[in-house]
């Protein structure tokens, strides 16, 4: 468990910087889908491991995992 | 154990309760529809955007990002240590989140002054009026989760075994959703215009 967490927080801190990272080149659309799909990732990932939604009922997971697909999908059909 | 797995497997008993979910979730619909229309206004006028979220020091808010991330990571190893009866390194890992809480809250400070005395206030561009009304709404709610952390470290210094697990993880849970809405502020204000 505390591995898991550790290994957790390493993959955050690496996406959190290759996403920076990545702004920091003219955006183009890859460049775009290649930022909010870190963002995404980065939130169920809090959301699952840190806020332990892995053990909750499917309800509460689907819900979460709707609103990322939903918020990634409003950020590229805007900015894309 | 068996009988925490089949609560926690329930619908009405998330970890943490189920009233806090709710609240993350009134709070998650709250922001999205506040980021839907910072991106909306953004495709509509995507010049002005450009070039005032470069006016933005992203090397800050990246800084900002791990801290928050941080504190977060720290929040959930307190919870497992609580778990497993290790009271003192609950109280150590709380200690190092709400540290890192408050490390967010002066940089943020640090960064507001900056946008002060460049004459970057909310009535300077659309840009900015979003970025001040959900960079300071967020701020709020980062102080509200450090001083939760704060009170339940103080309860399990207090009463340890006889501290609740559910009101626990129901404040830890606050303090991870300020992470959710921060991944989600971060990319659209900072990286992506």
């Amino acid at each position: 468990m505390q591995k898991t967490l550790t290994y957790t927080y390493a993959l955050l801190l690496v996406l959190t910087l290759t996403g920076a990272l990545l702004s920091s080149f003219s955006i183009s659309k890859t460049i775009v889908l290649a930022i909010v799909a870190f963002s995404i990732a980065k939130f169920l990932t809090v959301a699952f491991q840190f806020m332990e939604l892995k053990n909750a009922h499917s309800f509460w997971k689907v819900l979460i995992v709707l609103y990322g697909c939903l918020i990634g999908g409003v950020f590229i059909t805007m900015l894309y | 154990m068996d009988s925490v797995s089949t609560q926690q497997k329930s619908i009405f008993y998330p970890p943490g309760g189920i009233l806090i979910w709710i609240v993350i979730y009134v709070e998650l619909l709250t922001f999205g529809m506040a980021i839907a229309a910072l991106a909306y206004y953004g495709s509509q006028e995507r010049v002005l955007f450009h070039q005032h979220s470069q006016l933005l020091n992203k090397t800050i808010a990246a800084i900002n990002t791990v801290f928050l991330l941080t504190g977060g990571y720290f929040a959930a190893r307190a919870v497992y240590y609580f778990k497993a009866g290790l009271y003192a390194k609950t109280n150590r890992f709380f200690g190092w989140a709400i540290i890192s809480g408050l490390a967010f809250l002066v940089l943020k400070i640090v960064e507001y002054h900056q946008k002060l005395e460049a004459g970057l206030t909310m009535n300077y561009s659309s840009f900015f009026m979003n970025y001040w009304l959900l960079t300071a709404f967020h701020w709020l709610h980062v102080l509200v989760g450090v001083v939760i952390l704060f009170f339940i470290r103080r309860g399990i210094q207090q009463k340890k075994e006889k501290a609740s697990l559910d009101d626990i993880e129901a404040g830890t849970a606050f303090w991870h959703m300020c992470d959710l809405i921060w991944l989600l502020l971060f990319p659209i204000l900072y990286l992506l215009f």
